[in-house]
């Protein structure tokens, strides 16, 4: 007994010491309510684990030695009194503990008869709820909290926020409605009010935190003024974080992002009222240019990539019809680097000067390519070794669909390639120099749609025909011209029609050119006239030619069935080869060629049918070989516009031309100029007609 | 087809060393840093960051880097002057980076921060902010 009585001695007196720390605490708590704010760990308010087991040994401790005393009724009530403000709640007890206090709640009744027992158990709910008997479970709590102040008081944030969030803390606060009427009423609201206080503020706090949350980056700033860099990586950590993909790709992104930055030359910031002096220059500080006043020829850029272009031969060259900054260029192998794809195509963008958009790779030279007319993201191309490609910006370098190279495709070099049809219903036309023709689905190139083979019509003796180049008229995608090696042009259905079998249309030859016909062009159909049966070709035997050709169906007219020989319009005889002529998609009596002494010029026919009206050649590459280096491939011109015209050739630069307002430019076109060729047309018809006659 | 070993992914190491280096050479660049966009920390510094504060270049001690390699740093003074310049200026770059991006975020919570250009008297710094990493080049603008 006299064990005992002292046993609760010592309790009253920690009661007492803890009522002090509890006022103290208060007082902490308001202190510290400016502070709190930036405690870290209150996003996450989870207890530490390690708490709980404490708690388990204390309880077990606890109820071990003094359950048998709780016959003294007289000690719990006392004890009742610091249950309220205890730290621990239900949520933070494990169903372990639960467990544990519904044993010792088996315990109570046989054991104990305490006076406020009987009220409590009145209430139905209250037996539910495993906290029912309070009294074993407050004692424990009491000394809990004993526990937890006994080390050094942390601060008054960190327990009491953890408390605030469970929502039954109401439930126990009325299941020990009845002990507390014990505890002097004054402690007792102070204790209420502190409480609430408390938990406002920490409701605040929480939502503050939550909103940060979810912002998503301002946890980072207000990370970042705290502790930046977070440290030091070592060379490990850099290592795996440099040769990562994501890593490489981001690089790929950002240099090129940066780098169309720094290439944009014009100044934002430029005050047009300070430096009136240095304006004029402008004009003088020519570079290389042709031509002159509204006929001017400028140099634009240059592409070339030290790495991809070198020592390729630009084969092709076409702008994007949908961003007028993009041209793609096709390469020849490099014969010095057999490791590298025989082939490639470039995008170049004019806003990034020093290194492609895209890189698409083929296994054998790529002899021709262009963008879909009608996806800017897809890209065909033609191969030496006979493919068709099929290439999307989305995807990475290699093709994502190709044809067969045996079988049903071509087994010949394939120099054109074209896109016919409507935007819903197009078809790629590919000819191989064996006079193969295909028709192939964009979606399906496993497989031809249509073939059909060409054949030299029968005056010729051979039967064999090879068609270097091949050109649609804009209206109809059945017809076309090819261009032969062996130097006539061919008028082709795609299927029989009327007088007509499909295959090379006998009745009709565009004979002129003595040497491979490089290219044919047909007059673009813009503006008010039409001149879309004029058609321009290129040869190598130094020369171009103005054709009028015939419409398919007229063909038919004529009355000696086979072996009509047409003539040319106009024969513009030059100083070289001429590899390539395009007609300006703007201007009607505008074109571009290049020749292989490596000048581009560009004739304007509703001004001078004898002499280019500007000539100029790219400048050449300091490093790039001096003999043969010279000669240009291919020449095209920017569609939308048509102010711009790219062309590239041997020393794989490409190189863009701007022209003068004269000479492209949709803005000053007039209508004489489609009537003055309209007219120059008929004059040349009647001489020719004289001459013949 | 047996010829498809011969292509080559469009982005290998090779690749991206030539893209740094040819941004290196760009006239004008000063310098560029790229960081990790969570931690902070520098991955990849390339050019005289420490030109670019010529104010604190001379006295390093006045902005101390708050932790990590700090305490390695006496060993070398030169590098580590650079590192330091790195680090400091990646520090700057980011909070700068945060500040804009809470405002973009303001505005429009759908909307996302993408490439910042922030034009001095002297310089121009171009900021690419990406999902993981950072990419800032300084330069010099054309004297205005």
């Amino acid at each position: 007994m006299q064990q005992r009585q002292q046993e609760i001695n010592a309790k009253k007196a920690k009661l007492a010491e803890l009522k002090a720390r509890r006022e103290n605490r208060a007082n902490q708590a308001a202190a510290g309510r400016t502070g709190s704010g930036s405690h870290p760990e209150l996003v996450h308010p989870t207890p530490g684990r390690g708490d709980k087991t404490d708690i388990e040994n204390l309880i077990n401790k606890l109820v071990g030695e003094s359950r048998p005393g709780s016959t003294f009724g007289s000690a719990s009530p006392a004890q009742r009194g610091s249950r309220p403000n205890s730290v621990l709640s239900a949520g933070e007890l494990s169903t372990k503990f639960s467990d544990f206090a519904s044993q010792a709640n088996g315990q109570q009744p046989a054991q104990a008869s305490p006076p406020s027992q009987p009220q409590v158990l009145t209430t139905v709910p209250l037996q539910t709820v495993y906290e029912c008997p309070p009294s074993p479970v407050k004692e424990i709590f009491s000394y809990s909290k004993g526990v937890q102040t006994t080390d050094e008081w942390t601060g008054p944030s960190t327990r009491p926020r953890a408390i605030s969030e469970l929502p039954d803390e109401d439930d126990l606060s009325g299941v020990t409605s009845t002990p507390n009427k014990r505890l002097s009423r004054r402690a007792r609201e102070r204790e209420e009010d502190l409480r609430l206080k408390l938990r406002k503020e920490i409701e605040e706090e929480l939502k503050a935190t939550k909103e940060l949350v979810i912002d998503g980056v301002l946890p980072e700033s207000s990370v970042a003024n705290a502790n930046f860099p977070a440290r030091t990586l070592t060379a490990e950590e850099l290592k795996a974080v440099t040769a990562s993909d994501e890593f490489l790709d981001f690089v790929e992104r950002s240099t090129k992002v940066i780098e169309r930055a720094l290439d944009q030359s014009y100044d934002v910031l430029t005050d047009y009222s300070l430096q009136i002096n240095d304006v004029d220059d402008v004009e003088d500080q020519a570079g290389n240019t042709a031509g002159k006043g509204r006929r001017r020829v400028k140099e634009v850029v240059q592409f070339y990539d030290e790495r991809w272009s070198k020592k390729r031969m630009v084969s092709s060259i076409d702008f994007s019809p949908k961003f007028p900054e993009l041209l793609l260029a096709s390469y020849t192998k490099n014969p010095s680097a057999p490791h590298d794809p025989d082939g490639i195509v470039q995008v170049w963008n004019s806003h990034l000067q020093d290194r492609p958009e895209f890189i698409f790779h083929a296994q054998s030279d790529i002899l021709t390519a262009k963008f879909s007319p009608f996806h800017p993201n897809l890209i065909i191309g033609g191969t030496y070794s006979g493919q068709v490609l099929l290439w999307d910006t989305r995807a990475r370098s290699a093709p994502v669909q190709k044809t067969p190279l045996t079988g049903s495709g071509h087994s010949h070099p394939v120099y054109s390639v074209d896109i016919v049809g409507t935007q819903n219903a197009n078809n790629i036309i590919s000819v191989s120099t064996d006079g193969a023709l295909c028709v192939w689905s964009v979606d399906m190139l496993s497989q031809p749609q249509e073939s059909l083979t060409l054949t030299s019509p029968p005056p010729s003796k051979f039967e064999d025909v090879a068609p270097t180049t091949m050109a649609f008229p804009q209206a109809d995608p059945t017809y076309f011209l090819i261009g032969t090696e062996e130097g006539p042009i061919y008028p082709c259905h795609r299927y029989d029609r009327a007088g007509a079998k499909a295959g090379i249309d006998s009745r009709v030859s565009y004979k002129g050119h003595a040497a491979p016909v490089m290219s044919v062009a047909y007059h673009p159909p813009r503006g008010p006239v039409d001149l879309g049966d004029l058609v321009l070709s290129a040869s190598l035997d130094w020369s171009v030619k103005l054709w009028k050709v015939r419409a398919p169906a007229a063909t038919s007219t004529i009355v000696d069935a086979t072996g009509t020989s047409v003539a040319p319009l106009l024969d513009l005889a030059r100083e070289d080869v001429v590899y390539d002529a395009a007609w300006s998609p703007v201007r009607p009596g505008v074109f571009a060629l290049v020749d292989g002494a490596g000048s581009m010029e560009i004739w304007d026919l509703s001004v001078e049918t004898e002499i280019p009206v500007a000539k100029i050649s790219p400048t050449a590459r300091k490093e790039g070989r001096q003999l043969l280096s010279k000669s240009l491939n291919k020449v095209a011109w920017e569609p939308s516009e048509g102010k711009r015209v790219a062309v590239g050739g041997i020393d794989s630069v490409v190189t863009v031309f701007e022209v003068g307002p004269d000479l492209g430019g949709k803005d000053g076109v007039k209508a004489e100029e489609y009537t003055s060729i309209k007219k120059l047309v008929a004059r040349l018809e009647a001489s020719n007609a004289g001459g013949v006659v | 087809m047996a010829m498809a070993d011969k292509t080559l992914p469009s982005v290998t190491a090779d690749s991206m060393d030539d893209a740094l280096h040819r941004l290196s050479r760009k006239p004008g660049v000063k310098g560029w840093i790229m960081l990790d966009r969570t931690t902070g920390a520098v991955v990849k510094t390339n050019g005289q960051i420490s030109t670019i504060r010529p104010a604190r270049s001379s006295s390093t001690t006045s902005l101390p880097t708050p932790t990590g390699g700090s305490f390695s740093t006496d060993v070398n003074a030169n590098t580590n002057n650079e590192t330091q310049a790195a680090q400091e200026l990646g520090s700057m770059v980011w909070s700068f980076l945060s500040t804009a991006g809470t405002l973009v975020q303001e505005l429009d919570t759908d909307d996302e921060l993408k490439l910042l250009r922030l034009r001095t008297k002297k310089q121009e710094l171009v900021i690419v902010p990406e999902v993981k990493y950072i990419l800032v080049v300084v330069h010099d603008t054309p004297p205005a």
